[in-house]
């Protein structure tokens, strides 16, 4: 299906070989790491996918990665913890921390994997988002200060009238400078124009 | 003119004359004479006098010793009983004086403490005075425990001609002794019953790895088989995973197993040489494959340590696996082993392991005796765990050092003194 990538960290090399085995037969791209730190100093962000992540591990802990990741400016992958038998309040502090979702051992294996695929969707939606974000914020840099002026007070609902005696301009100006934006935008109708300038808002 | 008459005056007077200085002689000779049989009389008073005086001394002596509550005796150098009191005799079960009298002690010392016996005979011989204990089984078969302080008797000219010993029961002492020491290993025992409580926990976890990658594998296979698209021989493998992931479950166990069997220490005094060089045997074959030289630096005065000797055994053996293995890790090129065993003072004893491998990093160095803490791709991480418990059963602690060259592990263990104290009390004959 996606070209999602699932990276499972995890000290125990049987449990990440054996996770590997399991999550391949959905038809999932596979990476393991064998410590935080080398999940911190391999991943690439920039690929698609979830992780998934031991609890309890030597040297730096699941949570503590989980910190790590927090801390970073970039976009933030969804992590499903695994957890022992008795760690329930760690993984309580996980999802507390942000964590999309835990399964605690012994799991099922339908279960951990419809939670990896749940995982995946969040993700690529939440990607999608900030690729619609990006691109109205591109859209939006791309009008001049006057322009800007005359789609704020279009969103305000002014006519062109209106917009014309407040900015100093003849009617004729501002019609021209409206056009330009609704084709800048890519917008078709006046209500689309307002929809766009209120997602840009809230972006 | 000399008439008859003056002639038999003068014959008369020479022989009165000779006659009075032959009677002085004689009163003079008679006088010395008598003077010396007086003085002979005297002496003989005299001497006598003194034999007097010498047969009251060892009468006062005799009862003295005789009636005395604990044992006396004189030995031998090689350890024939001269002289032994009726305590004596009764502390060993002796009928009759010449039940013992004539024989060598060592018919009463027990087995394991003849060489313990023999060392201190050999000093008090050599001239000092020392006090010991021992295990004595009387004549009777009795077992008791024994404390002896021993000196050295010398001849007019100095040279120890025998031991003069005075020696007490001390078996109902020790018996208490005992008790306290139960008393401790029983503490012990509840001190690892907690332990193993919380190793309840951590096995847990430990137990969850093999059993949820087995079901990970198992499942993975089913979901192929199920969708049909897999060829039977992709299957091998994950399988083959299967099977050493449930062994490793059981490898876990038996560690389990082995630490809950000797959870009932059976102490005995054993010779901790004895136990390394034991150590040393079993794994010569895997020292040999690791290619590693173990030497030994051990303490002359063969410590005796009370401790069950399976259990320091595995202690051993497990500091020297680890040892190998860390080394092996790191393709060291010097791979040595030195096991020593180092007296702390009279009454603890030291064993120490040293390697030449990588050494422990100092982040990690205080969660190596952690239960399944572990650096190694196949290791449990109980070795040190177990071995801790084990030492700490024992009264004793165990502790890791990291080096330049290599790591050091080492733990104490309580030592049996040889010798209690270097009471240097003299017991004199004449008090
Ligand atoms: N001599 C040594 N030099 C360096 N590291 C050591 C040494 N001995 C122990 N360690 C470290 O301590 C860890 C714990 O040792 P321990 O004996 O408890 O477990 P293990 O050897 O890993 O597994 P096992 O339970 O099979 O003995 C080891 O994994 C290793 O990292
Ligand atoms: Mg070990």
């Amino acid at each position: 299906m996606s070209d999602a990538t699932v990276f499972i960290v995890d000290d125990d090399q049987a449990v990440a070989r054996s996770l590997r085995w399991l999550i391949e037969t959905v038809r999932l791209k596979v990476e393991t790491f064998a410590s935080a730190q080398a999940f911190l100093d391999g991943y690439d962000a920039s690929k698609p996918g979830c992780l998934v992540l031991d609890v309890r591990m030597p040297g730096m802990s699941g949570l503590e990665l989980q910190e790590r990741l927090a801390a970073r400016r970039t976009h933030h992958v969804p992590i499903i913890f695994i957890t022992g038998h008795g760690d329930v309040q760690m993984a309580v502090r996980a999802v507390q921390a942000g964590a999309f979702d835990f399964v605690e051992k012994p799991f099922n294996d339908q279960d951990l994997l419809d939670r990896i695929q749940r995982a995946i969707a969040f993700e690529g939606e939440q990607r999608g988002r900030e690729a619609h974000r990006a691109q109205l914020r591109a859209l939006f840099a791309s009008l001049t200060p006057r322009e800007r002026e005359v789609l704020d007070l279009v969103v305000e609902g002014l006519s062109n009238k209106a917009i014309a005696n407040a900015l100093g301009l003849s009617a004729k100006t501002v019609e021209v400078h409206r056009a330009k934006v609704m084709e800048k935008l890519h917008a078709r109708s006046l209500s689309d124009l307002v929809k766009l300038a209120m997602q840009h808002q809230a972006a | 003119m000399i008439t008859g008459s003056d002639a038999m005056w003068l014959g008369f007077v020479a022989l009165w004359g000779a006659l009075t200085v032959a009677l002085i002689a004689l009163a003079v000779m008679l006088l010395r004479l008598r003077e010396a049989e007086q003085r002979l009389r005297d002496k003989e008073a005299e001497q006598q006098g003194v034999l007097d005086r010498l047969q009251e001394n060892e009468y006062r002596l005799r009862t003295i010793i005789e009636s005395e509550p604990e044992c006396v005796k004189l030995q031998a150098a090689d350890g024939t009983v001269l002289e032994i009191n009726p305590a004596g005799l009764r502390l060993v079960d002796a009928g009759r004086p010449e039940d013992i009298i004539g024989k060598k002690i060592y018919d009463v010392v027990a087995q394991e403490y003849k060489d313990i016996y023999r060392e201190n005979m050999r000093r008090v011989f050599e001239g000092e005075a020392v006090v010991y204990e021992f295990k004595s089984i009387t004549l009777k078969g009795r077992t008791c425990w024994m404390e002896t302080h021993a000196v050295p008797l010398r001849d007019a000219r100095g040279a120890v001609y025998a031991l003069l010993g005075i020696t007490r029961d001390i078996t109902e002492h020790k018996w208490a002794e005992e008790q306290g020491r139960r008393h401790q290993t029983e503490l012990a025992r509840v001190a690892r019953l907690s332990t193993m409580g919380e190793m309840a926990t951590g096995l847990a976890h430990e137990l969850n790895q093999p059993l949820s990658a087995i079901a990970n594998f198992a499942r993975g296979c089913i979901r192929r088989l199920r969708s049909g698209d897999v060829a039977p021989a992709d299957l091998i493998e994950p399988l083959e995973e299967v099977c050493e992931q449930a062994e490793r479950a059981g490898e876990i166990m038996r560690h389990v197993r082995d630490f809950v069997r000797k959870s009932e220490p059976r102490m005995t005094a054993v010779d901790i040489n004895q136990v390394v060089r034991s150590v040393v045997k079993f794994t010569e074959l895997e020292a040999r494959q690791h290619e590693t030289v173990v030497t030994l630096h051990l303490a002359p005065q063969q410590p005796r340590v009370w401790a069950d000797s399976i259990m320091v055994e595995q202690v051993i053996c497990n500091l020297v696996r680890n040892a190998m293995e860390a080394m092996a890790e790191t393709r060291s090129l010097r791979r040595e082993i030195m096991i020593r065993t180092v007296p702390q003072g009279e009454d603890a004893i030291e064993i120490e392991v040293i390697d030449t491998g990588p050494g422990i990093d100092g982040a990690v160095i205080d969660q190596v005796f952690d239960q399944f803490f572990t650096t190694k791709p196949e290791g449990v991480g109980m070795g040190l765990s177990i071995s801790r418990s084990i030492v700490e059963s024992h009264g004793g602690s165990i502790r890791a050092e990291s080096r330049a060259g290599g790591a050091t592990f080492r733990f104490t263990l309580q030592a049996i003194p040889l010798r209690l104290s270097s009471d240097e009390r003299r017991y004199s004959l004449h008090s």
